[in-house]
C-alpha cells in the first residue's frame, strides 16, 4: 500500500444504541484509499458497507449512531476527532455523497440549477450568476444535453438517469477529492446503469479524484475497481486488488457471493442461511456459520486476523489461510472455481460475440 | 410441445391511457404503454420479458391477468379469451393466474399476520374451513423454506428475502397454473436473488407452472427463463428461446441491453454499447422504427458511408430539427457562458454558434463527405436564425433513413425466433419472411 | 431447501375448487355476535317505540341503598346500540390483538397526561352510564334551595350544594355527563362510520362515484348546521334526539375526506392488487385491507370529534336550544351563570367537570396520534 493515502480508515467500529440492545454495524474496519483510487465496498444489506461511508464524514444519525472507536485519516487529518464544524466544511467540499436513490435525494420545490448553485455556494464564495454558470458546466459535464436551458428545470422533468447525473453534478460543485457513492446505481435499468457507471470513470479521470462505491453487485465492481473490501456482518472478509479479487477469490464468502450472481452461469448456488446477529455477534469467524469449508476452529476466537492469500496486496480474513491449515481446501475446491471460472467465460464470450460482430 | 395448445396466449395486446384535458374530459392523445405484444406461456415454461423502465412491461402484466381492462388484443387462457369473461369466470381465472409483485415490503397488509395473508386467496375463493386453510398455510411455508409456525408472526419480522418466499407462498396456495411475477427480485440483495429464483424453478417442476417473468435484469432472464421477449416501447422487438437470444441476438436494443449487463470480469475492456439517453414518451412514440432514436446501429441513407457513431450523432442533431424541439436558445447561451468575448445573445456570430452546435452533438467539426457537410452546414445557419422548418426541410431532403420512414416487419429468423429489425430485412439470406399475422 | 424435508401433509393440487365455488357467506364469531346484538337492541328499541304507548319504567327495583330505576328513551336506545358496538368494534380487537394493543399501550403509557385523562374519563364514562340508573333524575327540592357545597358550609347529603329550585349538583352533573357522553359517543359513532365508509368507498372506487361523493362532502362541510339546528328547535322544540341526530349527519365531511386520502395511499399498495389478483370484490378488499389500514386514522378522528360534539351540545344547550327536560352541563352553567355571586357553585362545578372532559378528550387524541401514527411504527 502506498506509504502516504488520502484516506486511512483504522479500526473503525460503529455502533448503534437501541432499545433491543447495542447494534455493532461496523466492528473493525481497515482500509486505506489512495490519490485518484476506485475502491469498492462489496457485501449484502446488513453488512455495515452503508455505515462504514457514512461514518467518514459523520452524515449518520447520531444518537443512536455512535463511533465507538478506530481512526479515520484523511489527507493527515484526524477526521474523529473533528468539531463538527470542522467536519461540515469537508462534508461537501473535499469529500462528497452521492446516494441510492435519486427520486428522494432531489428537493421537488427547487429547481434543479438551484440546488445545484446551493452546493457550490455552500462552499465557495461566488456570486449567483456565476454560480449558475458554474451549476451550466457541471450539468454539461456530467452529460445532460442542452444545460443551459435543462439547469431550470424541476427535478420531476428530468428522469430517473438524469436525476443521477444532476446529482453526481451536485456532488462534483466543489471538485471533491473523494466521492462516496452509496448504492447509486441499484435503483436504475442497467442500460442506464452503465451509462452512470462510464460516467463516474471519466468524471475520475478527468478530476483525479478517488471514489469509494458501495455496491452488493459483483458484477458492477469488476467494471469500476480498483481494489475491493468484502464486508459482512460488519467486519471485512478480504482485500483485494480487483484483478486478484476475481481471478483467485480467497474467502468462502467471495465465493459464494461470486457464485450466487444471476445470469453468469448455468447453475446458481443460493448462500443459504442467514446473517449473524448483530447485536450479539457470534464467536470466531462472523461467516462461519454458512460457510461450507468452516472446521470447530472457525467458530471459536475471534474474527481470523488477515493473512496473505495469492499476492502481496490481497488479505484474507479467513484461518484456512493460516499456515497451520491449508488454504487449497478453499482455493482448490472445484466446485466452486469452475463455476466462477464458467461463469465469466460464458457471458464474456456471450458479450464478444453480441457487441463485436455488428460494430 | 408446439402442437399442444399454450396455456396462456397473448395476441396483439393494447393498452392504451387517454390523456385528457378540461372537465369534459375529452381525449387528446394516448399513451400507448402495450402496443401490440404476442406471447404464449406453456405449461412448465419460464417466458420472460425484458426491458427499461417505461416500456410498458409492467402494464403488460396487469392487463394479462385483467387488473386493467385491455384496450384491444385477446389474451387467451386454455384457449378462451379471457378478455370476454363474466364476472364469475374471471373469479374462477384470477384462482388459476396467480401474481407476485416487486416490493415486498408493501405486498404484504401490515394488519395481517403473515398466515391471514397467506391464506387470502383461498378464503377470497370460497374456502371456510379455517383449520383446513391454516394447514394448507404451514405447508405452503415450509415448502418456501420456512416454517409453519410463523403464520402467526406479522410481516414486519420478516426480511425482504424471507416476505418474497411468502409471496410464492401466497401465490401457490391456490395452485394456480400460471404464476405472473412482476420483477421479483429487483429489489433484493444479489444474494439473495439467487436464493428466490432456485425456489421458483423448483416449484415450477413441483407444480409444473407456467411462469411470466417481467425484469429488467437480463441476468435474472437468463438464470431461469425458457424463452425471452425484449420490450421497447410497448412492442417485443425480439422474442426467442434463451440461449438464442443470449447468443445470436437480432436486433440492435438486445444487443445492447446484453452488453450493458455487468460482467464479473475485471479483464474485459470497455468496448460495449451504451445506449444514448432514455426512453422516449409513448405518449408520442417515434415513427417507423421506435427504437431508431436511440438505436446505434441505425441504417445510413443510400451512398453514404460515415462512421457509425458519426452517423448515430448526425442523426440525434436531425431528429431534434425534425421534431422542432432543438433548444436554439440553449446553444446561444452555452457560447455565451463557454466562451470568452461574448456578452450578449445578439453578438454571437455563425461560426461561434456552429461550433458550440456540432460540439453540443458531438458531429465532428467537418464531414468527410463533401455533400453531406455541405447540407449540415445549410441547415446550421438556417437553425441560426431560428427557421427550423426550412432546416428541418433541407436535411429531410439529404439525410432519410429507412429506420424513420418505415416500421420493420416481424421476421422468423428461425422457427421459435423472430425480431423487427430493417437490419435483419437487410440482411436477406437466412430469412423466412414472417407469415400474415391477422388472425 | 425446505422443500424436500417437509412431508405433504395436504396435497395442494387436490383441492376441488368447484366445491367452493358456491359457498359464498361466510362467518365468523365476532360478525355474527355482533350482528345479534346489534339486531337485539335494534329490535327492542323498534318495539319500544311502536307498541309501548307510555314512558314507565322497564325495570324498577328497590335495593337496599338506592332504587335502580330503567326508563329508556330514544336516545338511551341508541346509546345503548353504540356502546354494543363500541364493545364489539374497540374492546374485541384490543383484546384479540393482544399483542398489538400491548404495543400500543407501551407507546401510550409514556405520555403522563393522556393516562391522567384516560383515568378521568373512565370516571365520567362511569358516572354517565352507571349514574342516572342509580340516582334517576334531579328532582326540585323547595325545602333546600341554594345549599352551598359541603366544606362551604354545605352539608354531605348533598356534596356539590343545591340548585335555586333545590336539584342536587351532584345529581344534576351525573346527568349532565350522561348527556355529554350521550352526544359524544352517539354523533361521533355514526358520524365517523359514514365518513369512513363514504372516504373508504370514493378513494377505491374513484371515477365519478369519488366525485359525486366528494362533491356532497364539499356541500355538506359549507352547510350551515347551527341555522338548521336553531330552526328544528323553534319548529319542533328542543329534542336531544333531533340535536344527536343533526349532528351525527352534519358533523362528518372533514372526516371522510381525511379517510379518503389516507385510503388512496393505501390503495396504490400492492398488497391491494395482491388481493385484486386473487380474486378478491371491491367490498371485501375496503373492508379487509383499507378500513383496517386507516383504522389509526380514524381512531385518532374520532377522539378529536368527541369533545368539538359535547361541547356544541353544551353551546347550543347554554344558547337555551337544547332539550327544557334534560340537565345537561350546557344547561346548567347557563342556569348558574347570573347568580355566580349568591351561588357560584352551581355554574363552576358542572363547567370543572366540562373544562376537564373536553380537555382530557383532546389529551387523548394527541397521544393516541402518537402512538398509532403509522409513519412512527417500525
Amino acid at each position: 500500500m502506498s506509504s502516504n493515502p488520502l484516506l486511512s480508515v483504522t479500526n473503525l467500529e460503529t455502533v448503534f444504541h437501541t432499545g433491543e440492545g447495542t447494534v455493532y454495524a461496523v466492528d473493525g474496519v481497515s482500509f486505506d484509499v489512495d490519490q485518484g483510487e476506485t475502491v469498492c465496498i462489496v457485501g449484502e444489506s446488513g453488512s455495515g458497507k452503508s455505515v462504514t461511508t457514512e461514518s467518514i464524514t459523520r452524515i449518520l444519525q447520531m444518537p443512536p449512531g455512535e463511533i465507538a472507536g478506530g481512526e479515520i485519516i484523511f489527507d493527515g487529518q484526524n477526521v474523529t476527532e473533528m468539531s463538527d464544524d470542522e467536519i461540515r466544511k469537508i462534508r461537501g467540499g473535499r469529500i462528497s455523497h452521492v446516494f441510492q436513490n435519486p427520486q428522494s435525494a432531489l428537493n421537488p420545490v427547487y429547481t434543479v440549477g438551484a440546488q445545484i448553485r446551493e452546493a457550490i455556494q455552500a462552499h465557495q464564495d461566488l456570486s449567483k450568476d456565476a454560480a449558475r454558470e458554474r451549476a451550466i458546466e457541471l450539468l454539461d459535464e456530467v452529460g445532460i444535453p442542452e444545460a443551459a436551458s435543462r439547469v431550470d428545470d424541476y427535478p420531476h422533468e428530468f428522469s430517473g438517469g438524469m436525476k443521477q447525473r444532476a446529482i453526481i453534478a451536485m456532488a462534483l460543485a466543489c471538485e471533491p477529492d473523494l466521492l462516496i457513492a452509496d448504492e447509486p446505481t441499484t435503483a436504475l435499468d442497467v442500460t442506464i446503469e452503465s451509462q452512470i457507471l462510464e460516467l463516474l470513470m471519466d468524471l475520475q479521470e478527468e478530476f483525479g479524484m478517488s471514489i469509494i462505491f458501495v455496491t452488493h453487485d459483483l458484477g458492477v465492481v469488476a467494471e469500476i475497481a480498483d481494489r475491493v473490501i468484502v464486508m459482512y456482518a460488519g467486519k471485512v472478509m478480504e482485500r483485494a486488488d480487483v484483478y486478484d479479487l476475481y481471478d483467485s477469490p480467497a474467502h468462502p464468502y467471495t465465493r459464494a457471493l461470486l457464485n450466487c450472481l444471476p445470469g453468469a452461469s448455468g447453475t446458481i448456488e443460493p448462500i443459504g442461511g442467514t446473517l449473524p446477529s448483530v447485536t450479539n455477534p457470534p464467536d470466531g469467524c462472523r461467516f462461519a456459520d454458512r460457510c461450507e469449508y468452516a472446521i470447530d476452529d472457525c467458530f471459536v476466537g475471534d474474527q481470523p486476523e488477515f493473512f496473505q492469500a495469492t499476492g502481496p496486496d490481497h488479505e484474507v480474513s479467513c484461518i484456512h489461510y493460516h499456515d497451520m491449515y491449508d488454504s487449497s481446501v478453499v482455493l482448490e475446491d472445484t466446485a466452486g472455481e469452475g463455476t466462477a471460472t464458467t461463469a465469466r467465460e460464458t457471458t464474456a464470450g456471450a458479450h464478444s460475440e453480441a457487441g463485436g460482430d455488428r460494430l | 410441445m408446439s402442437a399442444e395448445t399454450p396455456l396462456l396466449e397473448v395476441r396483439n395486446l393494447k393498452k392504451h391511457y387517454p390523456i385528457t384535458k378540461g372537465i369534459l374530459k375529452r381525449e387528446i392523445g394516448r399513451v400507448r404503454a402495450v402496443d401490440g405484444i404476442d406471447v404464449s406461456v406453456r405449461r412448465g415454461e419460464t417466458v420472460g420479458i425484458v426491458g427499461e423502465s417505461g416500456c410498458g412491461k409492467s402494464t403488460a402484466a396487469t392487463t394479462i391477468l385483467q387488473l386493467e381492462k385491455a384496450t384491444d388484443g385477446q389474451v387467451l387462457f386454455d384457449g378462451e379469451d379471457v378478455t370476454t369473461f363474466s364476472k364469475r369466470e374471471l373469479k374462477r381465472f384470477r384462482r388459476r393466474a396467480q401474481m407476485i409483485f416487486q416490493d415486498p415490503d408493501s405486498s404484504f397488509d401490515p394488519r395481517m399476520s403473515i398466515g391471514e395473508s397467506v391464506a387470502e386467496p383461498l378464503y377470497v375463493n370460497g374456502m371456510n374451513d379455517r383449520a383446513r386453510r391454516r394447514e394448507i398455510v404451514g405447508t405452503l411455508l415450509e415448502k418456501v423454506g420456512l416454517q409453519a409456525s410463523d403464520a402467526d408472526r406479522y410481516p414486519h419480522e420478516f426480511s425482504g428475502g424471507q416476505k418474497q418466499r411468502i409471496g410464492l407462498a401466497r401465490a401457490l396456495s391456490v395452485n394456480p397454473d400460471l404464476l405472473v411475477a412482476d420483477e421479483p427480485v429487483s429489489a433484493l440483495d444479489v444474494s439473495i436473488q439467487a436464493e428466490i429464483l432456485s425456489i421458483m424453478q423448483d416449484l415450477q417442476d413441483e407444480f409444473g407452472l407456467g411462469i411470466l417473468i417481467i425484469s429488467h435484469n437480463l441476468g435474472v432472464i437468463r438464470e431461469i427463463c425458457d424463452r425471452v421477449g425484449v420490450m421497447y416501447l410497448g412492442q417485443i422487438v425480439e422474442e426467442g428461446p434463451t440461449d438464442e437470444i443470449f447468443t445470436n441476438p437480432q436486433h440492435p436494443y438486445t444487443r445492447a441491453l446484453i452488453s450493458s449487463i455487468p460482467v464479473p470480469d475485471p479483464h474485459r475492456s470497455r468496448d460495449e454499447v451504451t445506449l444514448s439517453g432514455d426512453v422516449p414518451s409513448p405518449a408520442n412514440p417515434p415513427v417507423g422504427c421506435r427504437f431508431h432514436t436511440r438505436c446505434p446501429e441505425i441504417i445510413q441513407p443510400d451512398g453514404y458511408s460515415f462512421e457509425q457513431a458519426t452517423w448515430r450523432h448526425l442523426m440525434d442533431y436531425i431528429y431534434r430539427v425534425h421534431d422542432q424541439n432543438i433548444d436554439v436558445e440553449s446553444i446561444f447561451e452555452g457560447v455565451v457562458t463557454e466562451q470568452e468575448g461574448y456578452d450578449d445573445i445578439e453578438e454571437v456570430p455563425l461560426e461561434a454558434f456552429e461550433t458550440r452546435l456540432r460540439e453540443e452533438f458531438e458531429i465532428p467539426p467537418s464531414l468527410a463527405d463533401g455533400t453531406a457537410e455541405q447540407t449540415l452546414t445549410d441547415s446550421i445557419e438556417l437553425v441560426f436564425a431560428h427557421d427550423l422548418e426550412e432546416a428541418s426541410a433541407v436535411l429531410s431532403a439529404e439525410f432519410e433513413t429507412v429506420c424513420r420512414q418505415e416500421k420493420p416487419a416481424e421476421i422468423h429468423i428461425e422457427e421459435n425466433h423472430r425480431a423487427s429489425c430493417h437490419l435483419i430485412e437487410q440482411d436477406t439470406t437466412a430469412v423466412v419472411e414472417s407469415p400474415a399475422t391477422d388472425d | 431447501m425446505a422443500t424436500d424435508t417437509s412431508p405433504d401433509r395436504i396435497e395442494i393440487g387436490q383441492i376441488d375448487w368447484e366445491e367452493y365455488e358456491t359457498g359464498r357467506f361466510n362467518f365468523d364469531r365476532k360478525t355474527v355476535g355482533s350482528t345479534l346484538s346489534l339486531l337485539a337492541v335494534g329490535l327492542l328499541w323498534l318495539y319500544d317505540f311502536l307498541f309501548v304507548a307510555e314512558r314507565h319504567p322497564v325495570l324498577e327495583q328497590d335495593l337496599i341503598l338506592f332504587e335502580l330505576s330503567l326508563t329508556p328513551n330514544n336516545v338511551d336506545w341508541l346509546f345503548g346500540l353504540t356502546l354494543v358496538a363500541l364493545f364489539w368494534y374497540v374492546v374485541v380487537p384490543l383484546y384479540q390483538n393482544k399483542r398489538m394493543t400491548m404495543y400500543y399501550w407501551s407507546k401510550f403509557k409514556q405520555n403522563t397526561a393522556a393516562i391522567w385523562s384516560l383515568g378521568f374519563l373512565a370516571i365520567i364514562f362511569v358516572m354517565g352510564t352507571v349514574g342516572p340508573l342509580i340516582i334517576g333524575h334531579p328532582e326540585p327540592n323547595w325545602g333546600n334551595p341554594n345549599a352551598p357545597p359541603v366544606f362551604f358550609g354545605g352539608e354531605w347529603a348533598h356534596p356539590f350544594g343545591t340548585h335555586r329550585t333545590g336539584e342536587d349538583i351532584l345529581e344534576v352533573t351525573i346527568t349532565g355527563a350522561q348527556v355529554s357522553l350521550q352526544v359524544g359517543l352517539i354523533a361521533t359513532l355514526f358520524s365517523i362510520i359514514l365518513a369512513s365508509v363514504v372516504g373508504a368507498t370514493a378513494a377505491f372506487s374513484g371515477g365519478w362515484i369519488d366525485e359525486v361523493l366528494m362533491r356532497f362532502v364539499d356541500l355538506l362541510m359549507t352547510f350551515p348546521t347551527f341555522f338548521l339546528i336553531v330552526l328544528l328547535v323553534y319548529i319542533y322544540g328542543g329534542s336531544l334526539f333531533l340535536l344527536i341526530v343533526i349532528l351525527a349527519f352534519t358533523g362528518w365531511g372533514g372526516t371522510a375526506r381525511l379517510v379518503r386520502s389516507e385510503a388512496l395511499q393505501r390503495s396504490e399498495e400492492s398488497y391491494i392488487q395482491a388481493a385484486e389478483a386473487a380474486g378478491a370484490g371491491k367490498a371485501y378488499i375496503i373492508r379487509r385491507h383499507i378500513l383496517p389500514n386507516v383504522s389509526n386514522t380514524i381512531i385518532t378522528a374520532a377522539t378529536l370529534i368527541i369533545p368539538v360534539m359535547i361541547l356544541t351540545e353544551a353551546v347550543l344547550a347554554f344558547l337555551g336550544f337544547g332539550d327544557p327536560n334534560i340537565w345537561s352541563w350546557g344547561r346548567i352553567i347557563s342556569d348558574g351563570r347570573n347568580h355566580l355571586a349568591t351561588a357560584w357553585w352551581v355554574a363552576t362545578i358542572p363547567g370543572i367537570f366540562l373544562f376537564f372532559t373536553v380537555l382530557s378528550f383532546n389529551f387523548l387524541g394527541d397521544a393516541l396520534r402518537d402512538a398509532l401514527d403509522p409513519r412512527h411504527e417500525t
